[in-house]
């Protein structure tokens, strides 16, 4: 008998033929996700199991697990020989000390020769006269002790289940760059596309010396604490203090966010083309500030031609801090680095900027040199 | 790098930190043990101590309680001062008053701010008018941490002990103590002191108080400093803070002449055209404030950083808390509060050094100036 969690996958038996490559890639995120704790990864139909590791990993163990995309649900219990003295001891091992219970069967193998009701009566039954505390409620149990009958004279015991993070394996849906600032909303918007199976690399704008290192370093940390979604290894960042300053000196006050959206933009896309990523992905959602009216988004959207997922589009800002509490990324998002100095922060920003009009004052800039300028500055850092 | 933010902290004295280190190593007692270690541990406490308190006061009239630093020492003059009533501070002190202050506000204790003048001296008879028969506590720092203006703080508490003889009088003395000389008169009932402004370690500071005078502890515990802060003494930290100041006072007129002739020097090469002074002529000559208006002081400081000068700042790129408050109170306008620049000096400043960081400072703010 050994213990090991058991995990359950999502969507994945819904890809028919693709299924096997559905499967290895989750594989994959399961090892990556695993990475630095000694353990082996078993594939049996239908389940995952992790074994062989230390009993104090376990909980670390579970926790990673739960956040892998892909992942249904997964339990804590114990893999046994499939004959009832060993399923009764881990079934001992697993059950509540007190109240009422039940033993519920799964037979994956129908060659066994008992049926799931003999089953769970034998378990239920020995259960129930080893510990006096207990009781057998079929109804509305408080507890319940689940059997698991596998193939080649195994079977899985466990207590309970856990929800995993569901989605679908990252990896398996191509690759985007997500556009990451030090806020709330884009980390968010990167977890969604992950969920959605997206591999998601990073890019991250910041305008040194106008803003700080600390910045700069709340991102990284940011961009940690959603790596664990989303299994990202590294975060790119590019200077565009110049062209802050280029805009500021040149152009109308009142269009210095959309301007520089426009290069952010176009700058994102240069890269994603050279990296081979799909799509860009922003945190943006309709109306929440100037720069992201229609008019707004229809201005950076127009310089590039790759699709922009833009996953928060419709949601209000109570509904996105929700999901950043909920993977962790909330707090530090909200740590109070600004991300743009008040230099460039003109008092009234264009909320419905006219194109023709931005288009006339970007005229003003030598768009392609300041783009070449800021993609010079590329810098990787290993997360 | 030339350093030229020595209000904000100094390089700790290689000689005081090597001279204190013992307390560190073999003499690692606590001083309140009864057996030898301790004994001598508290011994050399007590001489420490009242080293310390013999460079600014009459050892007969006054104590020195240690702290974990000027935050601390500001901290319990407050609480330990403040009575039902009103306490009366001024509009330049530093955070750790001011703040208290705020906490006094909430339990109930007035608070009457006095204004300061361009330069970030207290507006005197405006202070004076606000103490009244309800004045518990009258707080005056006695030079401003962020322009360098010197308060007149010995003829203030005589005043205010005219006015009310009753009223305990305060002061901030963190970027005073071992740049300026004087002795402390009775009329001042408490004083904040800091090591790390002079060459000693952080977290070490002290709460001078007039000997006769019982103030409530901040910290309850073990009840060492003669019940006035409890918590196990730093030794290493009043070593380290008593061989600084040792370090310090040696000769701290002719270190104020020559700090003060760098402080002429840089204001007379800093371009008038870049930059406007702050400072009040008459300040501390270990403070030069100035405003690069119209640019940012949080990004100008950086750019600085990149180019080997180290200075302090007093605004901010943030939208909340871009300017400083006390600069902000001297009456400046929003061009002038985003450009501030604290430029401050120790007596290890060289003339060069000043030299290099004007040429720096004026190349910089122009190059800064044309990008935006």
């Amino acid at each position: 008998m050994e213990q090991v969690v058991i995990i359950r996958y999502a969507e994945i038996h819904l890809k028919g033929k693709n299924r096997g490559y559905f499967e290895r890639v989750f594989t994959v995120n399961l090892e990556r996700a695993l990475r630095g704790i000694r353990h082996e990864l078993h594939r049996t139909s239908g389940r995952y199991l992790v074994a062989n590791f230390a009993p104090s990993e376990t909980e670390e163990i579970m926790e990673r697990v739960s956040r892998v995309f892909g992942v249904h649900s997964l339990s804590l219990g114990f893999e046994t020989e499939n004959d009832l003295d060993s399923i009764f001891y881990a079934a001992k091992l697993v059950s509540p000390k007190e109240g009422s219970f039940k033993v519920e069967t799964h037979r994956g193998n129908k060659q066994y020769p008992l049926n799931s009701m003999e089953i769970s009566s034998a378990i239920g039954g020995r259960l129930l006269s080893e510990n006096k505390a207990l009781k057998v409620d079929v109804h509305e149990p408080e507890h319940r002790v689940y059997v698991d009958i596998r193939e080649q004279g195994k079977a899985l015991v466990f207590g309970s289940f856990e929800k995993g993070a569901h989605g679908m394996p990252v990896g398996t849906a191509g690759k985007g760059l997500l556009m990451i600032s030090g806020g709330i909303d884009s980390p968010v918007a990167g977890y969604m596309m992950a969920k959605r199976g997206l591999s998601v690399e990073m890019l991250h704008f910041h305008s040194y010396p106008y803003t700080n290192e600390a910045a700069k370093e709340k991102v990284v940390s940011l961009a940690k604490i959603l790596s664990r979604y989303t299994l990202t290894e590294k975060v790119r960042t590019v200077s565009v203090t110049h062209i802050q300053e280029e805009i500021h000196k040149k152009c109308a006050a009142e269009l210095n966010v959309t301007l520089l959206r426009r290069f952010m933009y176009r700058i994102a896309e240069r890269i994603a083309r050279r990296e081979g990523d799909g799509c860009l992905i922003t945190g943006e959602s309709l109306g929440q500030v100037a720069s992201q009216t229609l008019e707004g988004i229809t201005s950076s959207n127009s310089v590039v031609s790759l699709p922009v997922f833009r996953p928060l589009i419709g949601f209000d800002k109570e509904d996105i801090i929700e999901i950043s509490k909920q993977i962790g990324t909330y707090e530090t998002s909200v740590l109070p680095f600004e991300d743009c100095c008040t230099v460039f922060l003109p008092d009234f920003p264009a909320i419905k900027p006219k194109l023709s009009f931005i288009e006339e004052e970007e005229a003003k800039l030598d768009v392609e040199a300041l783009v070449e300028e800021a993609l010079s500055t590329l810098e990787r850092i290993s997360l | 790098m030339i350093y030229l933010d020595n209000a904000a902290t100094t390089r700790p004295s290689s000689g005081a930190v090597e001279r204190a280190a013992c307390f560190l190593g073999e003499n690692f007692y606590n001083p309140s043990a009864t057996y030898g270690g301790g004994v001598s541990a508290a011994r050399e406490l007590a001489k420490f101590r009242a080293g310390l308190l013999e460079h600014i006061a009459d050892p007969a009239k006054f104590k020195l309680v240690f702290t974990s630093g000027g935050t601390e020492a500001d901290n319990t003059a407050l609480f330990g001062g403040a009575r039902r009533g009103n306490i009366v501070v001024t509009a330049g002190e530093h955070a750790a008053v001011e703040r208290s202050a705020a906490a006094l506000k909430s339990r109930g204790v007035e608070i009457r701010v006095a204004p300061i003048d361009q330069g970030g001296g207290v507006e005197e008879e405006a202070f004076l008018a606000l103490v009244d028969a309800n004045t518990s506590l009258a707080c005056v720092m006695h030079v401003n941490n962020e322009t360098g203006a010197v308060n007149d703080v010995f003829s203030l508490s005589r005043e205010v002990k005219r006015k009310n003889p009753r009223t305990l009088f305060f002061s901030d003395g963190v970027q005073a103590f071992g740049k300026i000389p004087f002795t402390l008169p009775e009329s001042i009932d408490l004083y904040a002191v800091s090591a790390h402004k002079i060459g000693g370690p952080k977290g070490t500071g002290a709460l001078i108080k007039r000997r006769s005078l019982d103030l409530p502890p901040l910290l309850f515990g073990g009840g060492q400093e003669e019940n006035a802060r409890s918590g196990t003494e730093n030794v290493f930290g009043a070593a380290a803070f008593y061989f600084a100041a040792e370090e310090t006072f040696a000769d701290l007129q002719g270190d104020r002449r020559r700090v003060s002739s760098y402080r002429d020097l840089l204001w007379e090469k800093l371009s008038k055209e870049l930059f406007l002074k702050i400072s009040p002529e008459e300040g501390s000559p270990f403070i030069l404030t100035v405003s690069a208006e119209g640019l940012r002081g949080e990004v100008l400081q950086r750019m600085l950083w990149d180019r080997s000068l180290a200075v302090g700042t007093g605004s901010a790129c943030s939208s909340k808390h871009r300017f400083s408050r006390v600069i902000a109170a001297c009456g400046y306008r929003e061009s002038v509060l985003d450009g501030v620049l604290r430029i401050s000096f120790s007596r290890e400043t060289k003339e060069e050094e000043v030299l290099r960081a004007a040429e720096i400072l004026n190349a910089t703010a122009a190059e800064f100036k044309g990008k935006i």
